[in-house]
């Protein structure tokens, strides 16, 4: 009786014991076991041009207190060179016996040379590469991406997870960064438009002791020592404030904070950032911004931004009733539609002088018509009628 | 046991898109860039029609091979399903090849060794080997399983795709869309995976114009992923091989909660495993029919397709995009041939015998 029942229900465990290894070898994922002692877990690679082609630098997470810090993130930076990213990284295994795992990486960094040469040479790998996250973001920084990542950032020890929080979706909100992803990137570079743009990174030194005041955080960075007693270390503080602008996959311009301020509230990003109008600062409280093109007798381009505001900040002393209220007056409203009038002009001009279509206008061109983007397509953007507006009203 | 009429149609509105994800929206993006929409919509309306056929024939009651072997007696009638078996082998290659990508590249961090994806056979040699009912139920577990990992795919991919990318329409001109509906044949054949189950479901009245409703909605699912799709990766679309897998990481959620997707992602791959098993169910279920249905004959049949399978699979497991481009744009006219002629001709031999035998009452 009993042999009977378990023959009848044997079916049944044999199903549940091949779906359970089924699942266990599909999804297991070698059980997410990571070989730390073996593999370089890259967080962010950084990418410059050399005679001979590239020269990759990786900064590689390493576990914790081995020589380098006392909290965050240990990393080290190995660089490889070679003609192709691949062979770089082919060098920094044979240096190191690590094999290099990519898919942690979150952040590509370019060198400015390479970025002025050509982005996308060294950004096909990336590309090719099914373990590179394409959510990854890209960066260009000014002079070399490997002396970059190899600073010592007075925010985090990791330099790369520093710059990670410069463009952070709080940062983004705040309109002073643009950031954009290698998907992104790459949608820009191989449609009608090939253009796009990147945060511009620059680095300034900062000097501290050892003995750091309020966020008291060492950096071990050199290897060696450890803390040492009085010792000052060199860090720096990063900022991204700028924007690099791309045709064609090549940096072809720069655009200055308050362009980028102003490229940021034509895209409709800005919640919560400030505005500096005639000795006060207003709070972004509603962004939208649009840029339309029209195609009849010549290319005319729209760009738009309209805000909702409240007083933030005055450079005055006020009176109880005013700092109560957050009103905005209407000279207020007209200093900085004038000023954002006016860093949009600089933004179209910008782009005009770089040759860089950043508003995807022969896209939408393509889109809508493509016998009108057949007309037009050569067009340079100097030649396009401009019509800015502006709109900044505080709160009612 | 037979299949129920509401098996049927959750395996046409919900297993039979899922069979469609992997390497097709890659494909078609080459063939068609924007317009990729128009030669599946084209695809889905053939194969609705070809179920409503497919589900008529079933109103006899009687299996595939028993109405041949009328016709065209016993020894034609087992030739013809050896070959419709081997079609059906023959189709099952696609899917098998992008189940071992997909497994390979998304289940894993690094490349895995090649024989991970060996046990799948273990899993298809049992399951080829069950009961029409097991099958079933399957399916009816399988459909609200691929709905929710698709609609949480689509819901937290929208927010990433710019629909725009799919204008303007027409781009790729009357060539695009003839090479793009024939090179995606090799994805659609959901009505010979019918032929082997005619027969063996209850016929209701109605049920074959609402299986061809079902598989119309099961379409719709499909469109919407590939607008998606497009929306999402635009002109690097031809890139994204396992874009479902992937179209979903752009949720800024993600970056705060984690890779929350993959509960979808993984709901839907399971979905897959199943669909990838039809083919060789269908070709096993095709010879027993023909050649005594009994116990032993259906295990060896399913040990030995999916040896063969395996065998295949590993000879060529360096090449796969040379095999996929030798099936689906070399011999792509094969899929047609069987998965409409086949059903087609069937419906027109039971309406000749049909309006014979009313003629002969008649008189």
């Amino acid at each position: 009786m009993r042999i009977k029942r378990f023959f009848r229900s044997l079916p049944m465990k044999i199903w549940v014991i091949l779906a359970a290894i089924l699942i266990l070898t599909f999804f297991s994922n070698d059980f997410g076991l990571v070989d730390i002692q073996k593999t370089a877990i890259i967080l962010a690679a950084g990418v410059d041009r050399t005679e001979g082609g590239f020269a990759l630098t990786a900064q590689i997470a390493v576990p914790k207190g081995t020589d380098r810090t006392t909290g965050g993130t240990s990393s080290i930076e190995i660089t490889g060179e070679g003609a192709t990213v691949s062979d770089c990284l082919s060098q920094i295994y044979a240096k190191t016996g690590w094999v290099p795992k990519l898919v942690f990486c979150d952040l590509i960094l370019l060198g400015e040379e390479t970025a002025q040469t050509g982005a996308f040479d060294a950004l096909d790998f990336f590309l090719r590469n099914e373990y590179v996250p394409d959510s990854c973001l890209l960066a260009v920084c000014e002079g070399s991406a490997a002396d970059m990542l190899g600073a010592t950032s007075a925010i985090d020890d990791t330099s790369s997870l520093a710059l990670e929080k410069l463009f952070s979706d709080a940062a983004k909100k705040s309109g002073r960064v643009m950031t954009t992803t290698l998907r992104e990137f790459a949608i820009g570079y191989y449609g009608v438009s090939e253009s796009g743009f990147m945060p511009y990174v620059r680095m300034q030194p900062q000097k501290s002791g050892t003995q750091g005041g309020a966020g008291g955080s060492e950096s071990g960075s050199g290897g060696g020592s450890g803390a040492g007693g009085g010792e000052s270390q060199s860090e720096v503080i990063f900022s991204a404030e700028q924007t690099a602008v791309f045709a064609q996959g090549k940096m072809t311009g720069i655009l200055s904070d308050e362009e980028t301020l102003a490229f940021s509230m034509l895209e409709g990003n800005v919640y919560g950032g400030t505005v500096p109008a005639d000795g006060v600062t207003l709070s972004v409280l509603k962004n939208s911004g649009s840029v339309s093109v029209s195609a009849e007798e010549r290319l005319q381009a729209t760009l738009e931004i309209s805000l909702q505001v409240h007083l933030i900040s005055r450079a005055s002393p006020s009176s109880p009733e005013n700092i109560a209220t957050d009103e905005v007056t209407g000279e207020e409203e007209a200093a900085a539609e004038a000023l954002l009038t006016a860093a949009v002009a600089r933004l179209w001009e910008r782009c005009a002088q770089a040759d860089c279509d950043l508003f995807q206008l022969r896209r939408t061109l393509y889109r809508r018509s493509p016998e009108d983007y057949g007309k037009w397509k050569d067009t340079p953007l100097s030649e396009i009628e401009t019509i800015v507006r502006v709109s900044v009203q505080g709160l009612e | 046991m037979k299949l129920s009429a509401r098996q049927l149609c959750f395996f046409l509105a919900a297993v039979a898109p899922a069979g469609k994800l992997v390497l097709m929206p890659s494909q078609l993006a080459a063939l068609t860039g924007n317009d990729l929409l128009f030669p599946v919509l084209l695809q889905i309306l053939v194969q609705a029609g070809l179920v409503f056929c497919v589900l008529l024939l079933g109103r006899s009651g009687r299996t595939v091979y028993a109405s041949l072997a009328d016709m065209v007696g016993t020894f034609a009638a087992k030739a013809l399903c050896i070959l419709f078996a081997a079609f059906l082998l023959f189709a099952a290659f696609v899917p098998l090849v992008e189940q071992k990508l997909l497994v390979q590249s998304l289940f894993y961090d690094t490349l895995p060794s090649y024989v991970a994806f060996a046990p799948f056979f273990l899993f298809s040699a049992y399951l080829c080997t069950r009961p029409l009912a097991a099958m079933g139920r399957v399916w009816d577990i399988l459909a609200p399983v691929f709905l929710v990992g698709m609609l949480g795919i689509l819901l937290l991919s929208v927010w990433s795709a710019d629909y725009g990318a799919l204008a303007p329409v027409g781009a790729a001109g009357a060539s695009g869309f003839g090479r793009s509906f024939a090179y995606t044949q090799g994805w659609f054949f959901d009505a010979a995976l019918l032929l082997p189950l005619v027969g063996k479901f209850h016929y209701r009245k109605g049920l074959a114009w609402k299986g061809a409703l079902c598989y119309l909605l099961g379409g719709m699912i499909l469109l919407a992923f590939l607008a998606t799709y497009y929306g999402v990766f635009a002109d690097i679309a031809v890139t994204q091989l396992f874009a479902f897998a992937h179209m979903s990481k752009y949720f800024s959620g993600i970056t705060a909660m984690g890779r929350i997707d993959y509960l979808f992602i993984f709901a839907v791959a399971f979905v897959m495993t199943f669909y990838v098993t039809m083919p060789v169910h269908g070709a096993v279920e095709t010879i027993s029919e023909a050649f005594g249905r009994t116990k032993p004959l259906s295990a060896i049949l399913s040990v030995g397709f999916n040896g063969v399978l395996l065998a295949l699979l590993l000879i060529f497991n360096f090449s796969p995009s040379e095999t996929i481009a030798a099936i689906t744009e070399r011999a792509f006219w094969i899929f047609p041939s069987f998965a409409a002629g086949v059903p087609l001709l069937l419906l027109l031999i039971f309406a000749v015998r049909h309006v014979t035998e009313r003629r002969r009452h008649a008189n």
